[in-house]
């Protein structure tokens, strides 16, 4: 483990997920997908931790199930050394405040009918803070007008959607930041903007980051700590640049060699 | 960005507000009162100030197509206002709550209504509790109420799954809120197409109650039953049944087209192909 | 083999490719790069004469000696998938869900008037031909029963069939994961007859073609040979696409291209790119030919 001033925040510890899928013919029953297989996991304080996986390898359920928005069938989950697993709603107020997510897609994760103003003050209304002149000072963080405020998300580009999700995010002043997939959708000239953009906002806030993707040269730019999924288990997690250098898992050596990179082309 | 107008959208809009312009006239002015019988009048040619001449009982066809208008659209208001009212939130709820026994009981009583024929609900309740208009609105709008839970529900799941939606619960929101400020106003544009068909259905259906005498009572003029007391004359004077069969098709093709036109016209993805050229 | 020459595509008026010209030769490998907006896809579409409504092309475009622009759309019908075929993004959508994966890929052979037991025949070699394991349980399988990378392949075997003499490519391999990408773009490397390669990913283009043309707010602002393109760029955008590909180690600043995409028909004037370009000048206002015989560019202040 790497030598860590900061406490642990968040530990998971032998999260199972069982997803129940219906019938789909009526001679056989349905069948049970095993999304997540008793992954455990520590993000301490202040770490940037990076989730590695291509599709099917449980990234989602687990970050899902690490922002309380679905149920593990079986573990635990302690953040800051409350349990939250099995929590109803209106007993994750802790969390919701102390946690916030950007989704990958800034197109489908802002409602195309509400104005910025209410999207980025939404965690805020939702959890009963005062609203005040945060969301011009969150707007100003992310590098966004104020005029922006009034405007609906469909007038801006990618790359300044992303923005707006990220001020939303941090509308509550969380501790941790998670971060799924933020750049994936965007084009490759502003991916840098909303990366520095995250690495500076994590630096000035003292942020803790999730940070998952499916490409290990962004965790490796972004992350001290990664851990590699497949096929819903962690086959290998450490210090980026160990397992960048050394790849113990067979899985990850086949990432390694699979992900196509200029450096070194010609 | 606007989505552009349609033809279907201007023609049904047009013919809805041609509807809707009698209607409102009608309380200001009629060329002659629409219930006023006068034996001198009978049968009476048009021209000479009865544009559309007068019915076997000497009252004026255009004044009573200009009042049964209103007779029309309150219908459709009442019963479309009712199946809404009761519908969305149903639909809404079964659609918040995909695998719940909430959902399974509402969608499974919906069948059963959906199953019921909405004209037989409607004679069994007049013959319970007195033809009469408000009678055949309050049937017309349960029976509508399905149309209204399907669409709803349909709509409700769609947007459930939106990352938007997933955000609004990472981000604190609980369910009615989601269902305030995230579902309603991304199923408006789908409940709103859903209501101009009601609309037409509706129209219809008081027709047809009311040429059975189910529905409005005379002498408030309405067009179906302006239709019934045409049939014995529908040989001898056609334009008596001429008239008020147009309006009443004529209304009831404006609802559909607005609703079409309103379909393609308010849906975000057709519209985004336009504005991406 | 093809040569576009002044192509433009415009939707009313506006204006979404604008005057671009390439020749692709016999076995050639041609990338051609772009961001959202960049006009890469409408281009190719046009080729194939799949333009949607609203969207008309003009200029030259020729397969041989075929004309694939300004012909009534039952000329390039002939044309596609026997002398040219299209590879999409999309494998789930692409595929008809109710049809065995086998009769998909005869289909498009007894169209162009195969007897059907041989094309059955030939449809299992090509599963075969695209690395598909057991082609023959393969071809009896439907969609939804194969992997993304597997449907991606039956789509290649599909455009394949008719043995066409140009292969295009529509960021095939941007919905699959990386570790099936690999595969998938060796894979068309060796297969493609002449190929004409779609993508925002400048890594992914550099692994399977030999030349390349980059695109930019529907014009071609550079072209040339991908090694010299990517080692020594010259106008200001690729320069910046390219520095901005790379990912510094942990801790520095990424490089980025300032300011966003914009959309279509808000470019400006000029030089398309100057509002985001560090260099420009007064002198961007005109807008730059592309210059240049083997690598050539479209800008006033080229990089060194």
């Amino acid at each position: 483990m790497p030598s860590h001033a900061g406490t642990p925040l968040i530990e998971a510890r032998g999260l199972t997920r069982v997803y129940h899928r219906p019938r789909t013919s009526l001679t056989k029953p349905g069948h049970d997908v095993l999304a997540l297989r008793e992954v455990s996991l520590t993000v301490h304080r202040g770490e940037r931790y990076g989730i590695v996986g291509e599709s099917g390898s449980g990234k989602s359920t687990l970050l899902r199930l690490l922002c309380g928005l679905d149920r593990a069938t079986s573990g635990s989950i302690l953040f800051d050394g409350r349990e939250i697993t099995g929590l109803p709603e209106r007993r994750l107020r802790f969390l919701r405040e102390n946690l916030q997510i950007v989704f990958q897609d800034p197109m489908s994760s802002l409602d195309p009918r509400m104005r910025v103003r209410d999207l980025v003050a939404e965690p805020l209304v939702a959890l009963g803070l005062p609203v005040g002149g945060r969301v011009a000072e969150l707007l100003e963080a992310v590098g966004l007008s104020a005029e922006a405020a009034e405007r609906y998300p469909h007038q801006f580009s990618g790359g300044q959607r992303q923005r707006i999700a990220i001020a939303r995010a941090l509308a509550p002043r969380p501790q941790v930041l998670v971060a799924d997939e933020p750049v994936s959708a965007l084009d490759v000239s502003v991916r840098g903007q909303i990366l520095n953009l995250l690495a500076d906002l994590v630096d000035e806030l003292g942020l803790t980051l999730v940070f998952v993707s499916h490409d290990l040269s962004v965790v490796r730019h972004v992350c001290e700590t990664v851990a590699v999924m497949s096929a819903g288990e962690i086959v290998e997690n450490g210090p980026v640049d160990d397992v960048w250098a050394a790849p113990a898992h067979p899985y990850t050596r086949a990432l390694l060699e699979a992900v196509p990179t200029l450096e070194g082309l010609f | 960005m606007r989505g552009r107008m349609n033809a279907g959208l201007l023609v049904g809009g047009v013919l809805v507000g041609i509807v809707v312009l009698a209607a409102l006239v009608s309380f200001f002015w009629t060329p002659h009162d629409p219930t006023l019988v006068d034996a001198a009048r009978k049968l009476r040619e048009p021209g000479g100030g009865y544009l559309l001449g007068a019915d076997k009982f000497g009252r004026d066809t255009f004044s009573q197509l200009m009042v049964g208008a209103r007779t029309t659209l309150y219908v459709g208001i009442v019963a479309v206002g009712i199946a809404a009212v009761i519908g969305t939130p149903l639909g809404m709820a079964a659609g918040m709550t995909p695998r719940g026994w909430l959902s399974e009981l509402i969608m499974r009583v919906n069948d059963l209504v959906f199953a019921f024929p909405a004209l037989l609900l409607a004679v069994m309740l007049g013959a319970v509790y007195g033809a009469g208009t408000l009678t055949a609105m309050i049937a017309i709008g349960v029976a509508t109420v399905p149309a209204f839970a399907r669409v709803a529900r349909a709509a409700t799941l769609q947007v459930m799954v939106t990352d938007y939606v997933l955000a609004a619960r990472a981000a604190g929101r609980r369910r009615p809120a989601i269902a305030f400020r995230h579902v309603l106003p991304n199923i408006g544009s789908v409940l709103i197409v859903q209501a101009s068909v009601s609309f037409a259905i509706a129209i219809l259906a008081e027709a047809a109650l009311s040429f059975l005498g189910f529905g409005t009572r005379p002498p408030t003029p309405s067009w179906g039953r302006m239709l019934q007391e045409s049939q014995e004359l529908l040989f001898s004077t056609p334009r008596l049944a001429l008239w008020p069969g147009l309006a009443i098709a004529l209304a009831v093709l404006g609802f559909n087209l607005l609703g079409d036109g309103l379909r393609d016209f308010l849906d975000p993805k057709l519209r985004r192909i336009r504005a991406e050229g | 083999m093809l040569k576009v020459d002044g192509l433009t595509v415009r939707a009313d008026s506006v204006e979404l490719v604008h005057d671009v010209s390439f020749a692709i030769g016999p076995g050639e490998r041609v990338g051609l790069i772009g961001e959202s907006g960049s006009g890469k896809s409408l281009t190719a579409l046009s080729l194939m004469g799949l333009l949607p409504e609203g969207v008309a092309a003009s200029g030259m475009a020729r397969l041989g000696d075929r004309d694939l622009v300004g012909v009534p759309e039952s000329r390039i019908k002939e044309l596609r998938g026997r002398k040219m075929s299209m590879v999409f993004q999309e494998p789930m959508t692409a595929l008809n869900p109710l049809m065995r994966v086998g009769a998909q890929v005869a289909e498009v052979m007894t169209l162009h008037g195969k007897p059907r037991h041989e094309a059955r025949a030939r449809a299992v070699e090509l599963l075969e031909r695209v690395r598909l394991p057991e082609p023959a349980q393969i071809a009896r399988a439907y969609p939804h029963q194969l992997s993304g990378g597997q449907r991606q392949r039956v789509m290649l075997a599909i455009a394949l069939a008719n043995e066409p003499g140009l292969l295009i490519c529509d960021e095939p391999t941007t919905a699959l994961d990386v570790t099936v990408q690999k595969q998938m773009l060796e894979l068309i490397a060796e297969v493609a007859p002449a190929l004409l390669f779609i993508t925002h990913d400048l890594a992914v283009v550099a692994s399977v073609c030999e030349r390349v043309l980059v695109m930019y707010g529907g014009r071609v602002v550079e072209s040339g040979p991908i090694r010299e393109v990517f080692t020594r760029p010259r106008h200001r955008y690729t320069e910046g696409l390219l520095a901005a590909s790379k990912l510094t180690p942990r801790g520095t600043r990424l490089p980025a291209i300032s300011g966003s995409v914009p959309p279509a028909g808000r470019f400006p004037g000029g030089c398309v790119f100057r509002n985001r370009c560090p260099q420009a000048t007064p002198a961007c206002e005109t807008a730059p030919e592309l210059t240049g015989d083997a690598h050539a560019f479209a800008c006033w202040h080229p990089a060194d």
